[in-house]
């Protein structure tokens, strides 16, 4: 290996996600690919040979099984040295290992940053510069959406919350150390000690649900929408296999909004009933719809049902009204249902993929199912997801880390610039998620907070 | 006329930054000419008299530690001494003295003129000399021409200087001195880009009119630090107390009751201030549910009465300040001697500085000090060692100089200006520095002598007392980690408070928290002398673990962030940038990817971006020479 390596870091991603029973693949590239074979296969594996392993955990454990490959630099697909781990673990477990290698030194890769560490090492044509530089462009694009994905709800309020705590905090601590001779010792105050060990709770609890799934979103979201009556609920239970949303002949039953999380082969599925659309002046129903179209908004698939019973003439002017609603986007499929009651006709090619079937007679579910499974499956917007997830835990549990030395610093040395130190580390980890926060930054509140200076 | 001899460098301006740049050059062997407008100011300090404290102590140390003069003339002047942060922790421990202001003028020009290769001129530099992109030498107000190679410009706040007590105002350097508008006129015409900042200085009392009856007195400390790697408390002069005092509710609303008539609140002065350095109107205004501000009551020498009234600084009408300071416990009768005042000046957009300081827009012209928008004696002489050492540099045709981020507070102070460029005067402070832990003012020598000594700035006396200082730490360091204490070492287990169980290794016990090496060594009884070098020895060995991360989070990024952008390189071709990111890099014309990642609001992606096509641009370039 060359001198220089050793001082590139280390880069891991998701080659290939896993789908139904697939491979998957794992890539690790850069100065610490080897140690991290060590550690996750037991072993460094012969150069350029499959070797047949367990992927093992932190406690010994395998995460999964499957072919472990090492491709010394300058010999390789990147010119560093390079690991590959085929797993066959489906999505859930692919993320586990991702987060396992994380955890012993590598960093989630950038938008396409394999292609350019290739490139930058003579490995790709130069010619290939645009095409190098359109990948990292259309993948930054599509990890900012999966980072806005992943920064929702109740997730991104506890991350902004504990990212207010550590810069009030810093704020005492910083002034602290450059202000010495303003007349409070914020460092000797008791009150620093309550308040880190409040951060600490707050941010292991913040992690421990993140990591059980709990308030993060995970994987895809598929939204049942339409008009009332159109069969919603039906295809949700059909999907759940129980009866979460009521289903009854009134127009107008679903009045909240229904969840449901499901795994369809592995694949984490968020099922999200909502009220039918229609002007409403029912209170209630109106805000069921209101929040609905909420739901709309961050939905990765959206299953717009149509009753073909009643609509099998205008069903066209029926869907365009809805996409419409829906803002034409992404995801979106037209699913005409009840075709047991209409015999469905030859269907045009349209704007959005469209699939007949009757939830009652169980007709046509194959192939809407599988269609779905293959939008998702191998799509870009799971791995994006996934990944932002894996990001967002790893920035969480290295700030945790540093807040809980930054504790021990204050509390057997009294050493207020290592405090410091660990709390720096801490709020850059969570500025990955959040967003820049300058030095300057830092000041500027200080001295908004505090009358400082002579 | 034309001055009949050629310099290399020329150096305009005598403050903190002008002194070291020449001192400097002069050092690096080329030819130095220093043009001030007055030789008596030469050294002169504006404000307060100190020199050092947080962030600040840590440049003057990596000044010394480069052959500087300030450390030195601060241990010949200091009538105060005090190590800031004592127990926080050694990387953020500091030095602050204060300063005879005659002492330390008198210090500098000692140095000045026993410089060889320096020569000193008083004259007011009034234009440039400038052929085609390059500047060629400077004209004085008498029309006498200078050429030289290179020309350093530090003339502080003396451009377009407006000076404001009170609805009063008049044109000014700083009290006492011209401004120097001819040269602020013509400096407007060139291509730079001009801003205008805001300073300000608090009246001055006579110390013969203080009541010191009931003020809380402040000493020196003991151990009385010193300020230089080569000084020592027997270059100290004689050493005198500072005083405390406070205002109170009377005072505030004295203040209150002239806010009308303030420069600062009617709108006189555009200017921007320092935010941390408020004016006491400011603090009064922005922090109204404080009902008491503290001043430091600060000796301006041994040999003067004036006192230093540190913490009221202001521009309100004279008879306001008269009646403001009687208000304060201790002057009721205080006579003031020097009204305090605020001071508006140009400065320069020092994004358009290369590291060098160097400036853009034409070559062999260096801005250094607080035409470069910073603030301070101590910011002001770190550019002035920077840009004398490069001016020097040009002449003698060899490459710039100019420590890196995880080098020196230096490096931090001159990137943050060309990177991020400031809204306000910029002032040092250890927080600015993302790797505070190595960059101490106790290792500056460590950090920086070795350098300083390559490019000629290091005399032999300290070179080698560096070398005796670096061969003890090792060879110390190396004792310690070859002897062990054994269980049933009585001293030792006295010392730990507890039973040894098993044997350690003599550096591995000095890394315990309640371990000190003192302690250490006596109950193990060696007798080393130097607590300098022990003391290093022992932060060494407990912040190893810290140090070690941060040189690895510093190495991790190297080879990237070494990455040199080539200065006329074009941003347009690059597709994927967003028009946003493109304007900022083209604003700062980054030198490197590593201070690319720095501009606010270049995205990761961007820099990807940035690699591949330098790769790209490169080769093609090397196509084209080979062609
Ligand atoms: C009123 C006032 C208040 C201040 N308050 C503070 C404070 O609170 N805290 C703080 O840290 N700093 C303060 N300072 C700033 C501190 O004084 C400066 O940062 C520092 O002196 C800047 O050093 P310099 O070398 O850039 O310029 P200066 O020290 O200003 O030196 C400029 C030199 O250039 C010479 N000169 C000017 N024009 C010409 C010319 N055309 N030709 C030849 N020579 C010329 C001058 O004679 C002078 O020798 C204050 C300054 C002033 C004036
Ligand atoms: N014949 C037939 N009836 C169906 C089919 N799917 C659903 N239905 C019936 O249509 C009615 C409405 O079904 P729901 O699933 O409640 O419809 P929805 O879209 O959720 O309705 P709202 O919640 O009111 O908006 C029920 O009586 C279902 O039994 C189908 O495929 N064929
Ligand atoms: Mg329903």
């Amino acid at each position: 290996m060359t001198g220089t390596m050793a001082h590139t870091d280390t880069i891991v991603a998701i080659a290939t996600p896993a789908g139904r029973g697939g491979v998957g693949i794992i890539r690790v590239s850069g100065g610490r690919a080897a140690s991290i074979a060590r550690l996750l296969v037991g072993k460094l594996p012969a150069p350029r040979l499959a070797t047949f392993s367990n992927f093992l955990d932190a406690d010994g454990s395998a995460i999964d099984q499957g072919i472990a490959l090492f491709f010394p630099g300058p010999n390789s697909f990147t010119g560093e040295d390079v690991l590959e781990l085929q797993g066959h673990g489906g999505p859930v477990v692919m993320d586990m290992l991702l987060n396992r290698v994380v955890q012993v030194g590598a960093r989630i890769a950038g938008p396409g940053e394999f292609s350019q560490r290739a490139f930058l090492n003579d490995k790709i044509d130069l010619s290939q510069a645009e095409a190098i530089a359109d990948l990292i462009d259309s993948g930054s694009q599509r990890a900012a959406k999966s980072a806005v994905n992943s920064l929702q709800g109740r997730f991104s309020e506890k991350i902004h919350e504990l990212d207010e705590r550590i810069i009030r905090l810093r704020i005492h601590v910083e002034a602290a150390i450059d202000f010495p001779e303003e007349e409070v010792d914020f460092l000797a105050d008791e009150l620093i000690h309550q308040a880190l060990a409040e951060i600490e709770v707050a941010m292991a609890q913040t992690l421990a649900q993140t990591e059980q799934g709990a308030i993060l979103r995970e994987g895809v979201t598929l939204v049942f929408a339409g008009r009332p009556n159109a069969g919603k609920s039906s295809l949700m239970n059909y999907f759940s296999g129980r009866e979460t949303s009521i289903v009854t002949s009134v127009a107008g039953t679903t009045r909240d909004v229904v969840k449901e999380d499901i795994h369809l082969d592995g694949v984490p599925l968020r099922l999200v009933d909502t009220a039918g659309l229609r002007d409403s002046v029912d209170l209630v129903e109106k805000e069921g719809i209101r929040r609905a179209r909420q739901e709309l908004g961050t939905a990765d698939i959206i299953l717009l049902l149509i009753d073909y019973s009643q609509h099998f003439e205008d069903w066209q002017a029926q869907a365009e009204a809805l996409l419409a609603e829906v803002g034409h986007r992404d995801g979106a499929i037209v699913v005409l249902n009840k075709v047991d009651k209409r015999e469905l006709e030859f269907i045009p090619t349209f704007t959005v993929p469209v699939f007949g079937i009757s939830v009652t007679m169980l007709q046509g579910l194959a192939e809407l199912k599988a269609h779905i499974q293959q939008a998702i499956g191998f799509d870009a917007q799971v791995e994006g997801n996934f990944i932002a997830r894996s990001r967002h835990l790893d920035a969480l549990r290295r700030a945790n880390l540093a807040v809980i030395a930054g504790r021990q610093q204050l509390q057997t040395r009294q050493a207020g610039e290592l405090l410091a130190e660990e709390l720096r580390i801490a709020h850059e980890a969570l500025n990955e998620i959040t967003g820049e926060f300058s030095s300057d930054d830092l000041l500027g509140q200080i001295f908004s907070s505090f009358c400082i200076g002579k | 006329m034309d001055y009949p001899n050629r310099f290399d460098v020329i150096v305009v301006g005598g403050g903190h930054a002008g002194t070291e740049a020449a001192l400097a050059a002069a050092r690096m062997g080329v030819k130095t000419l220093l043009l001030t407008q007055n030789i008596e100011t030469l050294g002169q300090m504006s404000c307060n008299p100190a020199i050092g404290g947080i962030g600040k102590s840590h440049l003057v140390k990596e000044i010394d530690a480069l052959g500087g003069a300030m450390a030195l003339a601060a241990d010949r002047a200091g009538i105060h001494f005090r190590t800031l942060n004592a127990r926080k922790g050694p990387a953020v421990r500091a030095t602050r003295a204060q300063a005879d202001r005659q002492l330390y003028k008198h210090a500098i020009r000692g140095f000045l003129e026993n410089q060889p290769n320096l020569q000193l001129f008083q004259q007011s530099v009034d234009d440039l000399m400038v052929t085609g992109e390059r500047v060629t030498g400077v004209v004085t107000s008498t029309g006498l021409r200078f050429l030289a190679d290179a020309v350093v410009l530090t003339v502080g706040t003396f451009l377009g200087g407006i000076i404001h007590v009170g609805m009063q105002k008049q044109a000014g350097g700083r009290a006492g001195d011209a401004p120097s508008n001819r040269l602020a006129e013509r400096l407007r015409e060139l291509p730079f880009s001009v801003g205008r900042l805001k300073t300000g200085t608090p009246p001055r009392i006579d110390g013969k009119s203080v009541n010191y009856a009931g003020l809380e007195i402040q000493a020196g400390d003991t151990p009385r630090p010193v300020m230089s790697y080569m000084g020592s408390t027997a270059d100290h002069p004689a050493q005198m107390n500072c005083y405390i005092t406070h205002t109170n509710a009377q005072t505030h609303d004295i203040i209150r009751g002239g806010l009308d008539r303030s420069p600062l609140f009617t709108g006189e002065i555009d200017g921007i201030g320092p935010r941390y350095c408020p004016s006491i109107e400011d603090k009064v205004v922005r922090f109204a549910d404080k009902d008491t501000h503290q001043i430091f009551i600060e000796p301006e020498g041994l040999n003067t009465h004036e006192l230093y009234p540190n913490g009221i600084s202001t521009s309100l009408p004279f008879d306001v300040q008269m009646e403001l300071v009687r208000s304060i416990k201790g002057f009721e009768n205080a006579h003031i001697t020097r009204p305090g005042y605020a001071i508006e000046y140009d400065f320069f957009e020092p994004r358009e500085l290369k590291s060098s300081l160097e400036t853009r827009h034409l070559g062999g012209l260096f801005f250094a000090g607080q035409i470069n928008g910073t603030t301070g004696y101590e910011e002001a002489a770190a550019q002035g060692l920077i840009a004398g050492i490069n001016a020097a540099n040009l002449s003698l045709e060899q490459a710039p100089y100019c420590p890196a981020r995880n080098e020196a507070y230096i490096g931090v102070l001159i990137d943050d200006l060309i990177t991020m460029g400031t809204k306000e005067p910029y002032r040092m402070f250890t927080s600015r520095a993302e790797y505070r832990l190595i960059l101490r003012q106790d290792n500056a020598d460590r950090r920086l002598t070795a350098t300083g000594r390559a490019l000629g700035l290091v005399s032999e006396p300290r070179w080698q007392r560096y070398l005796e200082k670096v061969e003890a730490i090792e060879s110390r360091k190396l004792h310690l980690d070859k002897h062990w204490s054994h269980p049933g070492d009585e001293a030792m287990e006295t010392l730990l408070g507890q039973a040894l169980t098993r044997e350690y290794k003599l550096s591995d016990l000095v890394k315990r928290p309640n371990v000190q090496i003192d302690g250490l060594l006596e109950a193990v009884g060696l007798d080393w002398a130097d607590t300098e070098i022990n003391d290093q020895i022992e932060i060494d060995l407990k912040y190893a673990g810290y140090i070690d991360r941060q040189q690895e989070e510093i190495n991790r990024v190297l080879t990237q962030h070494s990455v040199s952008i080539p200065e006329r390189f074009s941003y347009e071709g690059i597709s994927g940038l967003s028009n946003e990111v493109r304007q900022k890099l083209e604003q700062v014309r980054p030198a490197t990817i590593g201070q690319a990642t720095r501009i606010a609001g270049v995205t990761p992606a961007a820099i990807s971006l940035l690699l591949v096509f330098l790769k790209k641009a490169r080769h093609s370039l090397d196509d084209q020479k080979s062609a």
